[in-house]
């Protein structure tokens, strides 16, 4: 092999956020350009994977060895990585960060770039757990002691499903003498549910994902956009890259998919808090990635992007109870942000959500695609709580020594400029007649949304407009035991 | 029984306590102790898997001629054997994690009873 083959470059792209940790560690004040190098050079694989300059897959030492595939499927993903911890990196220039909170988002970084290009059962394993340590070291970065309970919860669960997990491989291996996914396609049921529970669960997808909302809802903002972001993801893409090699997951993963979209609506309409109906949000938005695998990239690109910007201005709203929402005022860098997000998970053009909405809708059939229509109002009228808050004015602060902080942060202005332009971008290339009906669409399901909103506000108030609380330790086992179950069952 | 159903049969009850453990202890140590049961017989069942070609380890000490009974005793699977080494790390270095932060939540609840960590019980304590 020649030095500087696209191989060894591939290799060494993956193993530069690790030497960069450790690099860090011994000369802290390079951790941010390190944390930026890293993301530069994830961001510049994906744009070399879109260019089609690598190798669709790379095999490494043999029948035996690991197989990376840095594929169409990865490079949306890759992307999200490389722009959302970009993003988190900018957005806390200016602040001291807490202790090892940059080598843990280098290893995070690492972790999730080779779980989206990572294709057999063991390497995946690895990645996950290293995603799954790296996150629970980020959520205890405060230490406060509900963090460290929640990062307990987070560990537990998660090194349980990958337990499973584990177990679903042996499986494999003992009918298929393999750990390739595809190896996957002849299995058992048995070794099928167990892979797709830890995977499910990872995902944060349907009843084996309520660890989700309060995880996400209480880590610090940083560490929630990193989460709700991206680390979701990496549950996401070994399911699509999965329905794509097994065929008796096609309809499988998809109703999950629904099943776990209306799950997170529900969740998300009732919820009175602000941090919740975001992590709730991502839960249904995640549920609607898996629909269709050849659009499910773009679409967790366009969310992940604006959920990240979400949770990061979340820092800055003046309170989390949705109940006063209307009556305090937020800053314009929050409110503009808190804006264009929304619009752009609810896909209204020309942002990077609307082209990855109108991709999914052109793919699926018709009942389906209704189905999703409904879905989205869902999703409209939960943003709409969000929108009443006034526009704080401008007006000059009493004394200059008390300057806070900047009204826009340049993390969140990467993440509003990268949904803007690639929005535009995609919609200029792609472009067809079939833009005005469905720009049309989106502005008839936004206002479908906002009347929704106005009919479920009175409601709120009622006693009985609530939903069973499903997320003490017991229902989340539960939740992953009945998922696993109904899997072992439905699966054949 | 075949010894190998059967060992697969117990390692499936290994990991079914372990389960019920974790969905049924209050307290906090038993279930990273349950997680350890489920990590345990995942391992064996690595194991299992490795030794149902042979029991001889795959190693070739010195050229061994073709007649000699070293020759053709059964080989164990080494593939399995060499993931679930990895495995056992990251289960170990979990633990580790996970006992660290249980020691720092028993400043909360010395009894570390799931109730005392559950959602809002934090602020009721605070304004007892």
């Amino acid at each position: 092999m020649p030095p500087l083959s696209s191989e060894s470059l591939l290799i060494g792209w993956l193993l530069l956020p690790f030497s960069a940790a450790f690099l860090a560690a011994l000369v802290p004040p390079l951790a941010r350009w390190l944390a930026l190098a890293c993301c530069l050079a994830t961001a510049a694989v994906a744009a070399a994977i879109q260019a089609g300059a690598l190798p669709a897959s790379l095999h490494l030492l043999g029948p035996y060895g690991v197989v990376l595939q840095p594929d169409a499927l990865a490079a949306p993903f890759l992307l999200l990585d490389a722009l959302v911890c970009g993003a988190v990196v900018l957005d806390g220039w200016r602040r001291p960060m807490p202790g090892p909170f940059l080598l843990l988002l280098m290893v995070l970084h690492g972790g999730l770039a080779s779980a989206f290009v990572a294709v057999d059962l063991i390497s995946l394993y690895v990645t996950l757990e290293v995603v799954g340590i790296s996150a629970f070291l980020l959520i205890l970065i405060t230490r406060s002691e509900r963090c460290l309970w929640l990062a307990l919860r987070y560990l537990l669960i998660s090194n349980t499903v990958m337990t499973l997990y584990l177990i679903g491989a042996a499986v494999i291996y003992l009918e298929q003498g393999s750990f390739r996914l595809e190896a996957v396609a002849t299995a058992g049921a048995a070794a099928l549910s167990l892979l797709l529970v830890g995977l499910l669960t990872k995902a944060g997808l349907f009843l084996s994902g309520l660890w989700l909302p309060r995880t996400h809802a209480e880590a610090p903002a940083e560490v929630s956009a990193l989460l709700s972001g991206v680390v979701v993801a990496a549950g996401i893409v070994p399911l699509l890259r999965l329905s794509v090699a097994v065929p008796t997951l096609a309809t499988v993963l998809p109703t999950i998919g629904l099943a776990s979209a209306g799950l997170g609506l529900l969740f998300a309409l009732v919820e009175a808090d602000a941090k919740r109906l975001l992590a709730w949000s991502t839960l249904s938005q995640m549920g609607l990635v898996l629909l269709v695998p050849a659009a499910g990239g773009l679409y967790a690109l366009g969310h992940g992007l604006a959920k990240s910007a979400l949770f990061l201005v979340a820092r800055r709203f003046p309170g989390r109870d949705l109940a006063g929402w209307a009556g305090r005022t937020l800053p314009a860098g929050v409110l503009v942000t808190l804006w264009i997000c929304s619009l752009s998970i609810e896909g209204v053009p020309p942002l990077l959500g609307y082209v990855a909405k109108s991709n999914l809708d052109r793919i699926l059939p018709g009942p389906t695609g209704l189905l999703l229509s409904l879905l989205s109002v869902g999703t409209a009228a939960v943003f709409a709580r969000l929108w009443s808050a006034p526009l704080q004015p401008s007006a000059p602060l009493p004394d200059a020594a008390a300057q806070p902080e900047p009204a826009w942060s340049p993390g969140v202005l990467l993440l509003l400029a990268a949904l803007v332009l690639l929005g535009a971008g995609e919609a200029i290339r792609g472009w067809s007649p079939s833009l005005g009906p469905s720009a049309a669409k989106a502005a008839l399901v936004l206002a479908a949304g906002m009347g929704l909103h106005r009919l479920l506000q009175p409601l709120r108030r009622r006693d009985w407009f609530r939903l069973p609380d499903l997320e003490a330790f017991p229902d989340l086992i539960g939740g992953i035991g009945v998922v696993g179950a109904g899997l072992l069952v439905w699966v054949r | 029984m075949e010894a190998f159903r059967l060992l697969e049969l117990l390692i499936l009850v290994a990991v079914l306590v372990g389960f019920v453990g974790l969905l049924l202890r209050r307290n906090l140590f038993l279930k990273v102790l349950a997680m350890d049961v489920i990590g345990s017989a995942v391992v064996a069942l690595f194991v299992l898997v490795a030794a149902r070609s042979g029991l001889q380890s795959p190693i070739l000490a010195a050229p061994v001629a073709a007649e000699s009974a070293m020759a053709t005793l059964p080989l164990a699977d080494p593939i399995p054997q060499a993931v679930i080494l990895t495995a056992i790390v990251i289960g170990l270095s979990i633990q580790a994690l996970l006992l660290v932060v249980i020691t720092r939540l028993s400043r909360v609840d010395p009894s570390l009873d799931l109730g005392s960590f559950e959602m809002g019980s934090f602020e009721t304590r605070g304004r007892r």
